[in-house]
């Protein structure tokens, strides 16, 4: 993992709310998902550890047959 | 299905993911202490998927079956995914003799209503300072909305 990878997980686990916020990032998040896919486009597909079992599961594999509903969120 | 990104509130008792199994252990936290039943995902710990999908910290997202993106929403309403679903699959099933389906999108503003005691109890149990945090941002909201 290189340096600027390291830069990037860090600054998108942010250990404080407070200092996200005053540095604006919250509203970049509004922009990231204003920019993300809009109804009609693909979705992207990506691969996932399945919390239990820890089995490799695909997106697409999940909305291959019938729609897919996906609730993004954390514990906090 | 639930996708697990990073904490929205991190403190001192839940503390921000500064490994993968750290992130894998607060997912089992939630699995086990909101009782989630549905397939829970946990995102890389950089954020992948969370970062393509935009970020927010409670989205829903409704994807149609081959892949085509149905519904999205920056914050989570179960009444509103279940009644768009509902609509959704009645308009794939069939449609009255006729006429032809023609899609369009919409796109409104919704209004969500929290629980502020609940919401502030569940910030104490992250730890003080998550509380401290929360508070510091509300006075920088209320200055943005003051310019």
């Amino acid at each position: 993992m290189g340096e600027a990878d390291r830069d990037s997980i860090a600054a998108y686990n942010y250990p404080r709310f407070d200092e996200y916020v005053a540095a604006g990032s919250d509203m970049a998040d509004e922009d990231a998902f204003r920019a993300s896919p809009w109804a009609g486009q693909r979705a992207a597909d990506f691969t996932l550890p399945r919390l239990g079992d820890g089995a490799q599961v695909s997106l697409s594999s999940l909305w291959r047959s019938k729609p897919l509903v996906m609730e993004f969120g954390s514990f906090t | 299905m639930f996708i697990y990104t990073r904490e929205a509130h991190p403190g001192e008792n839940i503390g921000q993911h500064e490994s993968f199994e750290r992130k894998l252990a607060c997912a089992k936290l939630l699995a086990e202490e909101a009782g989630i039943s549905r397939e829970i995902l946990v995102d890389d710990l950089g954020g992948t998927v969370h970062r393509a999908y935009g970020l927010m910290p409670n989205m829903s997202w409704v994807i149609g079956h081959g892949g085509r993106v149905a519904y999205k929403a920056n914050w989570t309403s179960a009444a509103n995914v279940e009644a768009f679903l509902g609509r959704f699959l009645a308009g794939q099933a069939g449609h009255p003799p006729g006429t032809s389906p023609v899609p369009y999108e919409t796109q409104q503003a919704e209004f969500r209503y929290t629980d502020r005691k609940r919401f502030m109890q569940d910030l104490l149990r992250n730890g003080p300072r998550a509380v401290a945090e929360f508070e510091k941002a509300q006075q920088l909201w209320a200055a943005r909305a003051a310019t």
